[in-house]
């Protein structure tokens, strides 16, 4: 509820954010007379765009209306449509490529199965396995697969540009209105892994992990007794207990934190390189300077960022998932 | 280690799955460092704002964090 609230909130200042700078450009656009028809349009305001791509949509302009419920609007963000389609779709996909497998006589894989299999075979064998020990492994090799898989492809799906090919259709072919659902679903940033309320929801998920796995493997008092060694002089546990709480909240707070600053971030350098050409092409009054910048300068090094992307995309997913089974192994496997 | 007869692709998957094998607990220090002073300044902040104890709670918050951090630090790098 406080995660919703929270992006609620975010959701509320970022529509003033955007509503105050809208005023603003109508005030310069007003002073500026006609000065700003010739350039054809408002002045380009690099940050406004760039946070337009990659925060949530505004709730006030939700793409679907539900209603309150608790005091929660439960009303369909971009974020929170991106983060059912990646479900759904991840749902759908694996389930038939499974249940086809399974139907099969002969059990050989094939295609996407084969691609399918050897992703769950590196994640028991080199991530779980490892960390959590072959007593506990397929406990927990499930929860880890389903977090490494939905992180994967929702880090994946905002590098793909469905909405910006949209964006392009709806401009120059379809034309439609303010109000209709495609045009709804065009603003805001795809990715939702970029949002911290959803890393910090699938966060919440391995804290829990992490004191269940100790309370299966240990009881639930004994989880509790093993955060800090036995045997020490009682004055350290005045100092060790409360840092070993706090430390426990501290690690799902660092897998938030990681996760949608290392999504956002590379994001937030592709726009902002890109943004040169408007920029360039503003400050100088010549839209030859902006095109050779862009040739030049933004395009080439844009690309290479998104490589770089595709790189992070994956590292991100797999650290986010291997320090989660590592957190689990340590809550089975008490070493001190 | 990846196989020298390995298609170029396969070994470079390789070497990034051995790198990021390697970073993984580097990477958890660092984030845990950070994040403790974060999380603990901010929850200071957070009480400073409530009660109107400015910057007393954010001072103290950062200092547990730092020490917190420290410690995961350690953690991290003498495992037995």
């Amino acid at each position: 509820m406080l995660m919703r609230r929270a992006a609620t909130d975010a959701g509320r200042r970022d529509s003033n954010i955007m509503t105050s700078a809208a005023q603003h450009a109508e005030d310069t656009h007003a002073a500026a007379g006609h000065a700003a028809d010739d350039h054809g349009g408002e002045a380009f305001d690099a940050g406004e765009v760039i946070i337009e791509h990659i925060a949530n949509s505004p709730i006030d302009h939700p793409i679907l209306h539900l209603p309150h419920l608790a005091g929660i609007d439960f009303s369909v963000t971009k974020h929170v449509m991106m983060l059912w389609l990646v479900a759904g779709f991840l749902f759908v996909v694996i389930t038939l490529a499974t249940r086809r497998f399974l139907a099969q006589e002969r059990p050989i894989p094939a295609g996407f199965m084969n691609a399918l299999e050897a992703v769950v075979q590196f994640v028991r064998d080199s991530m779980v396995l490892p960390n959590v020990g072959a007593k506990w492994v397929n406990r927990w090799t499930p929860l880890i697969l389903t977090l490494f898989v939905f992180i994967l492809t929702a880090n994946a799906v905002g590098m793909i540009p469905i909405f910006e090919v949209f964006g392009l259709l709806d401009r120059f072919v379809l034309h439609t209105s303010e109000e209709s659902l495609l045009n709804s679903v065009l603003h805001g940033g795809a990715t939702t892994t970029a949002n911290y309320n959803v890393t910090a929801a699938l966060a919440t998920i391995t804290f829990f992990a992490i004191i269940v796995a100790g309370s299966l493997a240990h009881g639930f008092i004994t989880h509790w007794k093993n955060l800090v060694p036995s045997g020490l002089a009682w004055p350290i546990y005045f100092l060790l207990i409360p840092i070993e709480v706090m430390g426990m909240f501290v690690k799902p707070f660092a897998l938030t934190m990681r996760l949608a600053a290392n999504m956002s971030g590379g994001h937030i350098a592709i726009l902002a390189i890109l943004s040169f050409v408007f920029i360039f092409n503003q400050q100088f009054e010549s839209q030859l300077l902006g095109i050779g910048v862009g040739a030049l300068v933004s395009v080439p090094l844009a690309v290479g960022v998104s490589a770089l992307e595709i790189i992070v995309i994956l590292v991100q997913a797999y650290v986010f998932t291997l320090l989660t089974s590592v957190f689990i192994g340590m809550a089975i496997h008490v070493h001190h | 280690m990846p196989d020298p007869n390995d298609p170029f692709l396969a070994r470079s998957l390789q070497a990034l799955q051995e790198n990021v094998r390697r970073a993984g607990p580097a990477a958890t220090a660092g984030y845990t460092l950070i994040g403790a002073i974060l999380l603990l300044g901010g929850a200071g902040h957070l009480v400073d704002r409530w009660v109107g104890t400015a910057p007393w709670f954010l001072l103290a918050g950062l200092l547990t964090g730092m020490v917190v951090g420290f410690y995961e630090l350690a953690k991290t790098i003498w495992k037995p």
